[in-house]
């Protein structure tokens, strides 16, 4: 099993950097949107040069954030990518089709808290998770 | 699709981590193709059957082709 012996470890092996690169990189991202948020309140006082600058380095890091979450799915084999695709296309669909009704009950107040953002990003996060986990356990 | 990758894999007493390995892909998908929940694409049947040494058609088989010589084959000739 020569062939065997060679690509030993080589699906795993990558997945395994790209699992780590992938996590630096989101934890990178999240300091750096967390600075860019309270950075003008807690560090710089408004100070927009500081403000400018936390942008720019948030824009930056949330490139890198891309490009390795393109390497991690372009590494995935056909099943884990068919999985994330599935999962991925959820989100979308879920994400167009809860934003606007929310933003319409929001408008005309049909509900008690106000709708912003990080809300609809929370609701993607959660509805990913669990369209991966499922379709994950689906080929199990 | 059905294919004979469990029966190939056993005959060579290979794991599914094993074969994972050399295909280059996840026990997640041996697994998958093996119980026939999921199809394998072209240049991985070709890796299997490259492996195996045999030819795709020896490792994989359409699942419909099986009427074919119960005379119930519908497909135009």
């Amino acid at each position: 099993m020569s062939q065997h012996k060679r690509a030993e470890n080589g699906y795993r092996s990558r997945m395994r950097t790209n699992n780590t690169r992938f996590a630096c990189w989101a934890a990178a991202w999240l300091g750096a949107t967390a600075l860019m948020g309270v950075g003008p309140r807690i560090f710089w006082s408004g100070s927009p040069v500081f403000t400018l600058l936390a942008v720019g380095l948030d824009v930056v890091v949330g490139v890198g954030l891309i490009a390795a979450s393109t390497k991690y799915v372009m590494d995935l084999d056909e099943l884990q990518q068919k999985v994330y695709l599935n999962a991925l296309g959820i989100t979308v669909g879920v994400a167009v089709i809860a934003s606007i009704p929310l933003s319409v009950m929001n408008r005309y107040q049909f509900i008690a808290f106000h709708v912003e953002i990080s809300h609809l990003v929370i609701l993607m996060s959660v509805t990913f998770a669990v369209s991966a986990v499922y379709g994950s356990v689906r080929y199990r | 699709m059905k294919n004979r990758l469990k029966v190939l894999r056993a005959e060579r007493d290979w794991t599914q981590a094993q074969l994972a390995d050399a295909l280059d892909v996840s026990r997640q998908t041996v697994n998958a193709i093996e119980t026939g929940k999921f199809d394998p694409s072209l240049p991985l049947a070709f890796r299997a059957a490259r492996l195996f040494g045999m030819r795709i058609e020896e490792i994989f088989s359409d699942e419909d082709r099986g009427g074919a010589t119960d005379g119930n084959n519908n497909n135009p000739r």
